[in-house]
């Protein structure tokens, strides 16, 4: 396996030896496949379990590392901050706030997703897979040990008298079965699906606080305000993961694109918001057919 | 594609498959990213639209403390800070729209979160263009119509405009202790709170009209209602209505004649291989 990875448990090795082909693919997405062109041989998985560290002082995570002394902060991601326009009122007043780019955490995220789908992929290599198809990923928390476990399942498949791909990686994707020759006899060719975690924490500062809180306090607003500092996290935290999703792209598409929002309130306002949006990145080897106008119709049943 | 005309499956699967043997070279070209299916994005393009990113809007506004608590009639501020959210998520909507080129949003996901402090408003959508356009549209429209609403409704001569919405939030009306000592046997409407309910549905409608005409709509399509008591507090109840605000392009409505078929398929077959081929 490649880099860092495991070696591979000794029932898969026997499995994926095994004269048989084992597939996840539905008995419909199978007839298609074959219909394709694409001869399924076998079923191919990833794992990886990470565990998410302290983030104690010097890491950027804890409450009390003032953006405004020098050299406290290392961090290369997106940040903005505010002050308090209060002046000195008490020890408890936040007199200051910060959106902060969790860097570290999407490293690690980046890191648990992508040795598991090294792993998805080591194993289709290991049976001459071309690509694989009808991919799964689950990230989940594993039991209640602070950990959490990346899986990925997919079937793995050659192209029938098609060459290997580039470099010997197979391509992947979420698709299988009807939408997949859809998307071929478009013209679109699936290259990998990829992934991204983009996850922002919001220190709030005093107004952030009052707002979030019900407006009270020194000079919080009696109407209703837009909470800004909240409003641009959430909106920072989905720019940030579509930006790293367009990075991977190369000037490719990112088709059926899932974007899913995590917001864990910590307390008065604080919270960390979490982004995740993976979809199937596909490349044009062809343009367009015409499509023929679609004939609206009216089932008689 | 075969002699009659039908698309080769498997040459094309072949052809795709040669185009990743040879390694691409590194581009620096901003990739599209759509939520689109890819049902959905063959039939944009037939209508001659594209699909250019992926765009959200999110706002979040207060509710100041005490607004939840009991009263009578229509629960004002929420209302104000719930039609603000939506207004602000929309016009971040549309601000994402513009700075990809795009001349409109479809597909919209609303989602609305009420909590005790603070509305969330969440708008996420596919900005789209048609093919080869060169100039931007003074204001890019967002609709929560899908792709295949959108080519159905300009295929009818018509354009979405922009999203339209509307909230009301109201007390449950008390009735005062004669009265239900009065009404403790009897079988008889509880008229204030009829009224009540139908004074605040009606509120979010016309509310949701009055954005439609806000902005430039002559009619709402596919509104949704949504109604129940706020989980924090069940003496309050909320109302919203929403849709895509649209406005006739053409001269007039395009009549579209959708054929009448009546399948023929038995019933008892649940698996016919044909029809895993798109047609």
């Amino acid at each position: 396996m490649s880099d860092s990875s495991l070696e591979l448990p000794e029932a898969a090795v026997r499995r994926l030896e095994s004269s048989a082909f084992s597939s996840g693919l539905t008995v419909p997405d199978f007839a298609a496949c074959l219909d394709l062109g694409l001869q399924p041989v076998g079923l191919v998985q990833g794992f990886c379990v990470m565990r998410w560290g302290w983030y104690g002082a010097g890491s950027g995570y804890m409450r009390g590392m003032n953006p405004y002394a020098p050299g406290q902060q290392n961090n290369s991601g997106y940040a903005e901050t505010y002050r308090c326009p209060h002046g000195f009122v008490s020890n408890e007043h936040r007199m200051w706030g910060q959106n902060l780019e969790q860097t570290w955490v999407e490293e690690a995220w980046s890191e648990g997703y992508g040795s598991a789908y090294r792993r998805m992929l080591d194993e289709a290599v290991s049976l001459g897979a071309h690509g694989v198809i009808g991919v799964t990923d689950r990230v989940n928390p594993l039991a209640d040990t602070g950990t959490t476990e990346f899986h990925f399942l997919g079937t793995a498949v050659k192209v029938e008298d098609g060459p290997p791909p580039a470099g010997g990686v197979p391509w992947t994707t979420y698709l299988a079965g009807q939408r997949l020759t859809k998307s071929i006899e478009a013209g679109f060719m699936p290259v990998a699906v990829v992934a991204t975690m983009a996850s922002v924490r919001v220190w709030a500062y005093c107004m952030t606080e009052y707002l979030m809180e019900g407006s009270r306090g020194w000079g919080g607003p009696t109407s209703p305000y837009e909470v800004e500092q909240v409003s641009k996290a959430h909106m920072a935290v989905r720019q940030l993961a579509r930006k790293q999703v367009r990075q991977q792209l190369s000037g490719d598409t990112l088709h059926g694109a899932r974007i899913e929002v995590v917001n864990r309130e910590l307390s008065q306002g604080d919270e960390v918001i979490d982004c995740t949006l993976r979809g199937n990145r596909m490349r044009r080897f062809k343009d367009f057919d015409d499509v023929p106008p679609p004939r609206p119709t009216v089932r008689l049943t | 594609m075969s002699a009659n005309g039908a698309i080769d499956a498997r040459a094309e699967m072949l052809s795709g498959a040669k185009s990743l043997a040879v390694a691409s070279p590194p581009s620096r070209a901003r990739g599209v990213t759509s939520d689109l299916s890819i049902d959905e994005a063959l039939l944009l393009h037939g209508a001659g639209w594209e699909p250019v990113d992926l765009v959200c809007g999110v706002s979040v506004v207060s509710v100041p403390i005490g607004v939840w608590n009991w009263g009578q009639g229509e629960i004002t501020v929420a209302s104000v800070a719930h039609n603000a959210a939506v207004k602000g998520a929309a016009d971040q909507l549309r601000d994402e729209c513009i700075k990809v080129h795009g001349h409109g949003v479809v597909g919209v996901r609303v989602q609305v979160e009420v909590r005790t402090h603070h509305i969330d408003v969440e708008l996420v959508g596919t900005a789209v263009r048609p093919i080869d356009a060169k100039n931007l549209p003074a204001s890019p429209f967002v609709s929560d119509l899908s792709a295949r609403d959108f080519t159905l409704l300009k295929g009818a001569g018509w354009m979405p405009v922009g999203l339209a919405f509307g909230a009301s939030f109201a007390y449950a009306p008390r009735r005062s202790a004669g009265d239900v000592m009065k009404q403790k046997t009897q079988n008889i409407e509880l008229t204030n709170f009829t009224e009540a309910m139908y004074s605040a549905r009606e509120s979010a409608m016309e509310r949701m009209q009055r954005s439609a005409l806000d902005v430039g709509g002559q009619g709402v399509v596919q509104v949704k209602v949504t109604e129940g008591p706020m989980h924090f507090a069940r003496h309050a109840v909320g109302f919203t209505a929403w849709g895509t605000a649209v406005r006739l392009v053409a001269e007039s409505h395009q009549f579209v004649q959708p054929q009448v078929i009546l399948p023929l398929n038995d019933a008892v077959v649940a698996f016919e291989a044909q029809s895993l081929r798109s047609t």
